[in-house]
């Protein structure tokens, strides 16, 4: 009998599944053996070659060192590599990388993960390629325009391999496009007043990126790819949201002249969300998600547009009224949202949710810890509370869980 | 699956070509212009391999701004340049609109600042009149008499106001008293322009002798000019040598 790679989670997974069989009656020990036996092969071959993971890793790992050491020459290598020279370099290493990768993991198929990190390489050293280039040529005009090629440039490359890794990077690209971009828009004033309506505009930005990352799943074809979209986007959506929770509502968090970055945003929200939540086969729980992100972008605009900053004369001190208002409320919807996710990620069996949630829940523990502006409630207070709500969530999924299990005539785990 | 990867990379090829045919384009169909240097903030002069270029051009006096028109920051610019016997071009005038002839360039303005400048003409003991630009200047009005505390060059250390019973001495520099006959305060403002040409990658190491250059005033650039007046640098003239 013969076996493929991807049989050997599958004999893992046989392993752990059997004892539970064995326990339950179902098979005999020798049985058990017996059916071990017959995938031997795979365990030792998994045992000789190594975890699959940890050679993507190092593939991956060599794929970046090698981009940064192509770059780094042709960068300091300025008097004694003529121009033609230069572009020869960035050319030559771009193709090989992307031939070589080609040929190993479609042509040959015999080193598939080698062949992703070298097309991954590829798609590196075509970035650097642009900033090179524009370094060499002095084209400094307008840079944001640099990050745009570069994302735009390998976004076909993403979805004709399915690899996250470059849809991960064109994100990133185009996430740094869209803040260099705004602050070309974004008028100088006091108080951190320009670096104030970045934290909506990543916001909305976050929240779209999701969005559309669920558009993707929606898809039968592209669900390989909705990971990159959805892990950048809470990641990029809920670090905003956490900067909201703290002592800054003081001056303007939007700013009129992004209107055009606004409305796109939005554009593409209501597009994607029109997608990722059209009747069919929903996902579970999908309603409180819709509801979720459209408020989410809605508070983002709101702010964006209409709040003018609570700081009326620069340094005055200020307390209670619309101040501390805003951070309560903040930090209100910072928490429902970060426990709502952790949820929404068990009963969907989504890992990335439960793993952004809890990381972000730490963080805010940590931050309201250490909180010494914030003296809404005192700490104490507002760590009884919140850990008192938690535990009434925990019995009452648990009993929900007991409902359900029992609906199905499954047994708890003793 | 071949043809399309193979499509994508030659696409990819093409954005790396096009910025240089781009550049090629622009520096062939542009008007050069060359714009002198000025020191810059020497905290920030030069950063890993390349050099800030801080020019002539970049701030912009009340002659060139002439009228009262005020430019937001980060607002779209035109400065309309003009040659000096030099060869070197300076600015002449600036607006909001693209002017219809003759060379410009396109930038973004910056921050705003306001000088004031006094200027106190006092009649001394002697009936002579003599002109005096302190720094600050209060408490005494025209018609008053003064006593002035003059230090090198003309400047003004201390002055008081001289009264019957109160006739002060100055403590250092030339004394002078009088009556100030006149007061005048003249207000001019001062534009920064940022024009996307102010830095400049250079090899590693020449760029402390390009600074030093660019201290002296000695440093030229050479900006090539696209239409619509957006500049790019194509050449470094050190003592109107060009540097490669």
């Amino acid at each position: 009998m013969s076996f493929h790679e991807n049989d050997i989670p599958f004999e893992k997974r046989l392993k752990e599944e059997m004892d539970l069989w064995l326990e339950e009656g179902i098979i005999s020990r020798e049985q058990k053996e017996r059916l071990l036996a017959r995938y031997e092969v795979l365990e030792e071959a998994d045992e000789t070659a190594g975890p699959g993971r940890l050679i993507t890793t190092i593939s991956m790992l060599g794929a970046v060192l090698v981009g940064a050491g192509i770059v780094l020459f042709i960068a300091s290598n300025w008097a004694e590599v003529p121009r033609w020279g230069k572009l020869l370099m960035i050319f030559s290493s771009m193709l090989t990388c992307y031939g070589l990768g080609f040929y190993f993991g479609y042509e040959k198929k015999n080193y598939p993960t080698v062949g992703g990190a070298l097309i991954f390489l590829g798609s590196i050293i075509f970035g650097a390629g642009i900033f090179l280039i524009a370094q060499i040529y002095h084209i400094f005009v307008h840079y944001p325009h640099l990050p745009l090629l570069w994302g735009l440039g390998i976004l076909p490359l993403a979805y004709l391999f399915r690899f996250n890794n470059v849809m991960a990077l064109a994100i990133v690209d185009l996430l740094v496009w869209v803040g260099t971009e705004a602050s070309f828009w974004i008028p100088e004033s006091a108080y951190f007043g320009n670096i104030m309506p970045y934290i909506t505009l990543f916001l909305m930005t976050g929240i779209t990126l999701w969005t559309i990352g669920l558009m993707h799943r929606r898809f039968v074809s592209l669900r390989d790819l909705s990971g990159p979209y959805i892990v950048i986007g809470m990641l990029t959506a809920y670090s905003m949201a956490y900067v909201l929770t703290f002592d800054i509502f003081r001056a303007k968090l939007g700013a009129a002249e992004l209107a055009p970055f606004y409305i796109g945003i939005v554009g593409l929200f209501i597009i994607s969300g029109a997608y990722a939540f059209r009747p069919g086969k929903q996902e579970k729980a999908w309603v409180p998600e819709a509801v979720a992100l459209t408020v989410l972008l809605l508070i983002a605009l709101l702010l964006a547009f209409f709040f003018a900053g609570t700081s009326g004369n620069g340094h005055a001190q200020i307390t209670g009224g619309m101040f501390n208002l805003m951070t309560f409320t903040a930090n209100i919807v910072f928490a429902v949202i970060i426990i709502g996710t952790i949820i929404l990620g068990y009963i969907r069996r989504y890992p990335p949710y439960i793993n952004i949630g809890l990381l972000f829940f730490v963080l805010d523990v940590f931050a309201r810890y250490f909180d010494f502006f914030w003296k809404l409630l005192p700490r104490s207070l507002f760590f009884i509370i919140g850990g008192l709500m938690l535990l009434i969530g925990g019995v009452i999924l648990e009993n929900k869980r007991k409902k359900v299990l029992a609906s199905f005539h499954i047994l708890e785990n003793e | 699956m071949k043809r399309k990867f193979i499509i994508i990379v030659l696409f990819q090829v093409m954005i790396l070509v096009g910025i240089i045919a781009y550049r090629q384009y622009w520096v062939a169909t542009g008007a050069r212009v060359l714009l002198s240097t000025e020191s810059a903030d020497p905290r920030d002069i030069f950063r890993g391999d390349y050099v800030t270029l801080n020019y002539e051009i970049s701030s912009l006096n009340h002659t060139v701004l002439g009228t009262e028109e005020k430019f937001r920051p980060k607002e779209h610019i035109y400065v309309v340049l003009e040659k000096d016997p030099d060869n070197i071009y300076k600015a002449v005038s600036v607006s909001r609109t693209r002017p219809a002839a003759g060379k410009f360039i396109q930038g973004r303005a910056g921050d705003e600042l306001e000088l004031s400048k006094l200027e106190v003409l006092l009649q001394d003991d002697a009936g002579k009149r003599q002109s005096f630009s302190p720094r600050w200047f209060s408490g005494v009005d025209k018609g008053d008499r003064a006593i002035f505390c003059i230090g090198e060059k003309n400047t003004v250390l201390q002055f008081y106001k001289e009264e019957i019973l109160n006739k002060p001495k100055c403590n250092t520099g030339k004394s002078i008293s009088g009556v100030v006959v006149d007061i005048r305060e003249t207000k001019t403002r001062q534009l920064r322009v940022d024009y996307g040409i102010e830095s400049y990658f250079v090899e590693e190491g020449k760029g402390k002798a390009i600074e030093a250059a660019r201290n002296a005033k000695s440093l030229n650039v050479e900006v090539s000019l696209r239409k619509d007046g957006k500049g790019i640098i194509t050449g470094l003239f050190l003592d109107n040598k060009l540097l490669r």
